[in-house]
């Protein structure tokens, strides 16, 4: 069965694709004429999916795939950092969140030198903040260094 | 023609684009050796930082980092047998056991010299054939362009590392990512989950960054303590006559072979590279020396690799198709930009496209100087640590994906993208697919309506028309040619 676990969340998914697609508005016939319903496109990609997903099945019981390694630790702080990085940017601010973030990817991926991980976390988000900032023009989300920094 | 030269001339008189594309060259090579980097993260990075650039301007720097990029990934293949890019990885098979053999600097002349040559047939070929393709696509209507994304869509099945069902699973993922957001006739709201900065669609730019980017950023961290060995490198040589007599037929047949690829859509410098390099060895008098250490495999796979770059922009620029990953964050960047891709490019804009081409050939020039003066200071950057390369990429990712919009939601986007890309790559998808259907999907579904709309609803109607007809042929050759074949092979030998 362990085979059949990719293809089955790839089914399950092109299935609420279906389902929620079924739930569109339908257009009045004037509006479409002869062309298709805005639901119709995505049903039919999604029957097509599943054609290829029972194709994709059929190849993983016929020769399963060999086991995907277990992702290390490493790659699990990463992927909980970026929901760290959503908590600061939305409750402190955009670059206080790229630094934090910056510092502990640096020192969870091996950078022993502190000094080192700090400093280029904190001058990298500075100069992209001044490059975008004062050069493109863009402005960024308010927060604590931004609100200071904007007025 | 003779506009055609004097636009691509002009490159040369103006400094601040020639100052332009010396620096994306020498950023294209920094990037191309990073290992993980690659021409298509690259370009994704990059393309926030041109947003206040000259529509021109901007193309010309994506372009010539592809280029650049590209070639790059060999001078890590060579020294540190890590190819810098996918389109590198053949390079390592006789590069490094040359270079350990004592001759890093011979195998690295011969691979920038190859490169620039394949590079430069092939925007010659691109300066020549776009314009004829274009002749043929301006007569194009919603059916001929819906068989002929149906085309790019089906080659799909072999682009990127994933098998041809798991890459057409990608690509219909990525069709439908395109019918996110409010339908273009009826205005009626599809998978928005009621956030109206949906309303538009998704932005290509944050989901590129999060597919190409992020996810390798995860890939990387596998591979966080990694520590590369160099092989000793004292200086680049060109080519001996010796050498030249020996490889000057396989440039030439991996530069056809690289163009060709490069313009099939959606395939791209891995492909051209791996057969470039298949070819060389197949048509070599020495081909035991394969594999430890022939200057024709390294000169067949780099000829191929430059050369599908100038062939990848044919398609990407005349018909809107994009002919690799690369060419796909090239062709947002048109977008983004208001060039419209397509054949209307060739009649309303020749002069800017004309200097695009010329860009890309004066990135080639300086490529090669720099690949032979400056080969030894750029294998040393491919040393940074990832604890420090790594995050500086995501700090460029998220700020580059916030850029565009000025949104938020594009950093969410481009960090939710990053995760699902890396879990689709640990499963042996390929995210290519993913990004060439989410750009194709909306070009799908407009001109299947508007084919619709032309034949008062009979789709039939689409496969009366015989160049429709012929790409739908070919895209059924394409997913269905090798196992037609396999099955009547074995009717006949039953028989």
């Amino acid at each position: 069965m362990r085979p059949l676990i990719v293809p089955g969340i790839l089914a399950a998914v092109s299935a609420v694709i279906i389902y929620m697609a079924l739930q569109l508005k339908l257009s009045p016939p004037m509006i479409v004429g002869h062309s298709m319903q805005p639901r119709s496109f995505p049903i039919f990609l999604m029957v097509i999916n599943l054609i290829l997903i029972g194709i994709l099945a059929w190849e993983c019981f016929r020769s399963p795939p060999k086991p995907v390694e277990i992702e290390g630790a490493t790659t699990w702080v990463s992927i909980s950092l970026f929901a760290a990085f959503y908590f600061l940017t939305t409750y402190a601010d955009f670059f206080i969140a790229i630094a934090v973030v910056m510092f502990i990817l640096s020192t969870s991926w091996g950078e022993r030198r502190l000094h080192v991980a700090a400093l280029i976390s904190v001058t990298v988000p500075l100069t992209l903040f001044l490059l975008f900032d004062e050069v493109l023009k863009i402005r960024f989300p308010r927060g604590l260094i931004t609100n200071w920094y904007y007025g | 023609m003779l506009e055609a030269v004097s636009a691509m001339a002009s490159v040369m008189g103006d400094p601040y684009l020639l100052g332009l594309i010396t620096a994306t060259t020498v950023l294209g090579i920094v990037i191309g050796v990073l290992p993980g980097l690659g021409a298509t993260t690259g370009a994704a990075l990059l393309l926030p930082f041109t947003l206040t650039m000259d529509p021109v301007h901007a193309i010309a720097v994506l372009a010539t980092l592809y280029v650049s990029a590209t070639f790059a990934g060999s001078i890590t293949a060579i020294l540190i047998n890590t190819p810098g890019t996918s389109a590198a990885a053949a390079t390592t098979f006789d590069g490094f056991p040359l270079a350990q053999r004592g001759e890093a600097g011979r195998a690295l002349g011969i691979a920038v010299v190859s490169s620039t040559i394949g590079g430069i047939f092939s925007i010659l070929v691109l300066c020549l054939a776009a314009p004829m393709l274009a002749k043929v696509a301006y007569e194009f209507r919603p059916p001929e362009y819906f068989a002929l994304t149906v085309f790019g869509l089906s080659m799909l099945a072999s682009v990127g590392a994933g098998g041809a069902v798991k890459n057409l699973i990608g690509g219909v993922f990525g069709v439908w990512l395109a019918t996110i957001g409010a339908e273009r006739v009826t205005s009626i709201e599809r998978f928005m989950f009621g956030n109206y900065e949906l309303y538009e669609g998704l932005s290509f730019v944050p989901v590129m960054i999060g597919l190409f980017a992020i996810s390798e950023l995860l890939v990387q961290s596998k591979h966080a303590h990694r520590v590369a060995n160099m092989v000793t490198l004292k200086a680049v040589k060109l080519p001996s006559r010796e050498d030249y007599k020996r490889i000057w037929k396989t440039i030439a047949r991996s530069s056809g072979i690289g163009t060709f690829i490069g313009i099939l859509p959606a395939e791209g410098a891995t492909v051209a590279s791996m057969i470039g390099y298949s070819e060389a060895r197949r048509w070599s008098k020495k081909r035991d020396e394969f594999g430890k250490g022939s200057i024709e495999g390294i000169a067949g796979a780099e000829a191929a690799n430059n050369a599908a770059t100038g062939g990848a922009m044919v398609p990407t620029m005349v018909l809107g198709i994009p002919g690799s990953g690369t060419t796909a964050i090239i062709l947002v960047g048109l977008m983004v930009h208001g060039l419209r891709p397509g054949p209307y490019l060739f009649t309303e804009q020749v002069e800017s496209v004309y200097q695009i081409f010329g860009a890309m050939l004066v990135a080639n020039v300086i490529f090669l100087g720099m690949g032979l003066y400056a080969a030894k200071l750029f294998a040393r950057i491919s040393l940074v640590p990832t604890a420090i390369l790594w995050p500086i990429v995501f700090a460029l990712s998220v700020i580059g994906a916030y850029a565009l919009s000025a949104s938020l939601l594009d950093v969410w986007i481009a960090l939710i993208f990053g995760v699902v890309g890396f879990f689709a790559r640990r499963h042996g998808f390929s995210v290519a697919p993913i990004a060439v259907g989410l750009i194709l999907g909306h070009m799908v579904e407009v001109n299947l309506q508007n084919s619709l709309k032309m034949f008062d609803g009979a789709w039939w109607m689409i496969l009366t028309q015989p160049l429709a007809l012929l790409f739908l042929v070919l895209a059924f050759l394409g997913l269905f040619g090798s196992q037609l074949v396999k099955l009547l092979t074995r009717s006949s030998r039953a028989s």
